[in-house]
């Protein structure tokens, strides 16, 4: 028992990080049509921006954490305004937007390697205290960064349901021209989303490094294969979709390792759960969990 | 500066642009002509190449069957993927085939027993004491190459050329093959479904069975890759097989315009210039950084030149624009 709830409160960590990430490439699918590919390299550069600004350079650790989700959204605007519009513009097709990311991604990666090198880092916290509950062992760290996840998680999602322009994105990913055609300000709606994509990112790398103890500039990487499983198992472009397929990937995965599970499956292959997860669903389901079936002509 | 004079330096990257060609001629048949936006090809080179070093040295195969094998092996593992993704829509298989390969990665580093896991081949259990190599019969051919080229080119002959001659070889082969199966009825209706999917179907062709050969096909020509690469690199190791190879196969595919096998060739140079030579790169301003930070620089080049390309010239630099801007 006390297994059970340990290894589904390390899942819940897990779930709320993969969560908050796929949110980020979810919704920049729905406006946008791009797989972004860099998305795991914007949680590294969220984790190492932290890691400079709080441990190198003494700044306190939350004003850190805010200023890094502030450069995330920095880098992820002047992709948009030096790079995507003018590819959109240009009508690419699918295979540019992902080459272009991919391209993002390699850069923005050997950038990280080059100024920080390939050494592996820690944030400076208390990373010793644990609380017992029902007999698990509950990292003082792991508790607030659930905490935090949770209500990053209920903000943006009341945010896209209710703001205005959380409306206007969600008419403008329906559908583009006519959204467009009703006065809405598509300017907005898609800075909005880079906005989101951007600090969310950011954030999860952060919790991520936080939850890790250590990590190197591979980590966002690393966590690309469940964070995109997480956005297709909840249906690509479908933002409440993500976060649950998030949490619902990181509670499985963690929860195959339970030995009452047959003996549990060895924790270095939690990915490949991650990956049979998600071609079983599917399989059975190829639009993902929340997703409509597309109308056959 | 001395090493771009040495000639083994220029055998040396053409042996590899050789190696990347043939990869690349792969996803060639399964975007040029199926339109199948394919990112785990990675994994079939992995997929054969492991299978052909675990049975010469741990079962004691003979080369030739093992390669065999290990070619049928990328085979299957292309089925695998094909038939298990590809009735998803275009989006959702590439991030499934990303997936798959590097699940394909994950397993070879985690299991020790069978693939000697993070140490590489060095690592697979040999039959009896032999040293665990798989390139012992390719070498005799090798030598016997060398021998009949030293009477001719004197002292230059060497194994590596031997190596990127026959390389070469089987790239000529291989595009041949491809240049013929590419005017068939066949690619003919993969092309058709490139575009658009109702038409074939409504003509009363299987698109499905149609785009599942033509990843077979490609995962096989990957797999022949992955030979090549096990008997270039003498010693597998997992970091051989990282995503960023897929990326190297499709920038040269994009550089020759995707369509078209006859640009291939060119592109694939091009590439291992661009990767190989700038190992080389150690005169100023280079100079500054030391080996690991040029290599970080490497593949940020390689992701510029994606990006540049694709902003610049998306139909590469043989293709044809409309051929290009199409989904």
């Amino acid at each position: 028992m006390a297994e059970f709830v340990q290894l589904l409160f390390n899942g819940l960590v897990a779930g709320s990080i993969f969560g908050m990430a796929a949110l980020g490439i979810s919704l920049v699918y729905s406006v946008l049509h791009l797989v972004n590919f860099a998305a795991g390299d914007f949680l590294t550069l969220g984790a190492f921006t932290t890691f400079y600004l709080a441990t190198s350079q003494h700044l306190p650790f939350v004003l850190a954490v805010i200023l890094s989700m502030v450069i995330g959204v920095i880098v992820s605007l002047i992709l948009e305004f030096i790079l995507w519009r003018r590819i959109r513009r240009s009508g690419a097709g699918m295979l540019a937007l992902f080459l272009v990311a991919s391209g993002i991604a390699f850069i923005l990666r050997q950038s990280i390697a080059l100024t920080f090198g390939s050494d592996s880092r820690r944030f400076d916290l208390d990373q010793l205290t644990t609380y017992e509950f029902l007999g698990a062992q509950i990292a003082r760290l792991q508790l607030i960064v659930l905490l935090c996840a949770s209500i990053a998680i209920t903000g943006i999602a009341l945010f896209i349901k209710k703001s205005n322009i959380g409306k206007d994105m969600r008419a403008y990913a329906d559908n583009a021209s006519l959204a467009a055609v009703s006065g809405i300000n598509v300017d907005r709606v898609i800075i909005a989303t880079w906005t989101i994509s951007g600090a969310y990112g950011a954030l999860a790398g952060v919790f991520q490094g936080t939850v890790q103890g250590q990590f190197t500039n591979g980590m966002g990487l690393d966590l690309l294969l469940a964070i995109l499983a997480a956005v297709v198992l909840g249906t690509i472009g479908d933002a409440y979709g993500a976060l649950i397929g998030g949490f619902v990937l990181g509670v499985v995965m963690d929860l195959s390792t339970w030995d009452a599970l047959a003996g549990g499956i060895p924790s270095t292959y939690k990915p490949v759960v991650g990956f049979a997860v998600l071609v079983i669903v599917l399989l059975f389901k190829p639009e993902g969990i929340f997703g409509v079936r597309a109308r056959k002509i | 500066m001395t090493a771009i004079l040495q000639p083994g330096f220029w055998v040396f990257i053409l042996t590899m642009s050789g190696i990347y060609g043939i990869f690349t001629l792969g996803l060639q048949v399964q975007y040029g002509v199926g339109g199948i936006l394919n990112f785990g090809h990675v994994g079939m080179m992995a997929l054969s190449s492991y299978t052909m070093a675990i049975l010469v040295i741990a079962h004691g195969f003979n080369f030739w069957v093992a390669a065999a094998s290990g070619v049928a092996v990328a085979a299957l593992g292309g089925a695998f993927l094909g038939l298990t993704t590809l009735r998803l829509r275009g989006d959702y298989f590439s991030i499934v085939s990303i997936a798959f390969s590097e699940i394909v990665r994950y397993v070879i580093f985690n299991s020790d027993g069978l693939t000697g896991g993070a140490q590489g081949s060095l690592a697979i259990m040999p039959i009896g004491d032999a040293y665990p190599s798989y390139t012992d019969t390719w070498d005799t051919i090798l030598y016997w190459i060398r021998d009949h080229l030293t009477p001719i080119l004197g002292e230059i002959a060497d194994r590596d050329m031997a190596m990127g001659i026959l390389v070469w070889i089987t790239f000529g082969i291989l595009l041949f093959i491809v240049s013929r199966v590419e005017r068939t009825s066949w690619a003919r209706v993969l092309r058709a479904t490139r575009e658009d999917d109702d038409v074939p179907s409504a003509l009363g062709k299987n698109v499905f069975r149609f785009r599942l050969q033509a990843v077979i096909i490609g995962s096989i020509i990957g797999g022949i890759a992955g030979i090549y690469w096990a008997l270039q690199v003498s010693l597998l190791s997992p970091d051989d097989f990282l995503t960023i190879v897929t990326f190297y196969a499709w920038m040269i595919l994009i550089l020759s315009g995707a369509t078209k096998v006859k640009g291939l060739a060119i592109a694939a140079i091009f590439f291992g210039f661009l990767y190989g030579g700038t190992r080389f790169f150690t005169f100023w301003p280079f100079s500054f950084f030391d080996a690991s930070q040029r290599s970080y620089m490497r593949i940020m080049i390689i992701g510029i030149v994606l990006i540049v390309l694709m902003i610049r010239r998306p139909q590469g630099i043989f293709g044809k624009r409309e051929e290009m801007v199409l989904e």
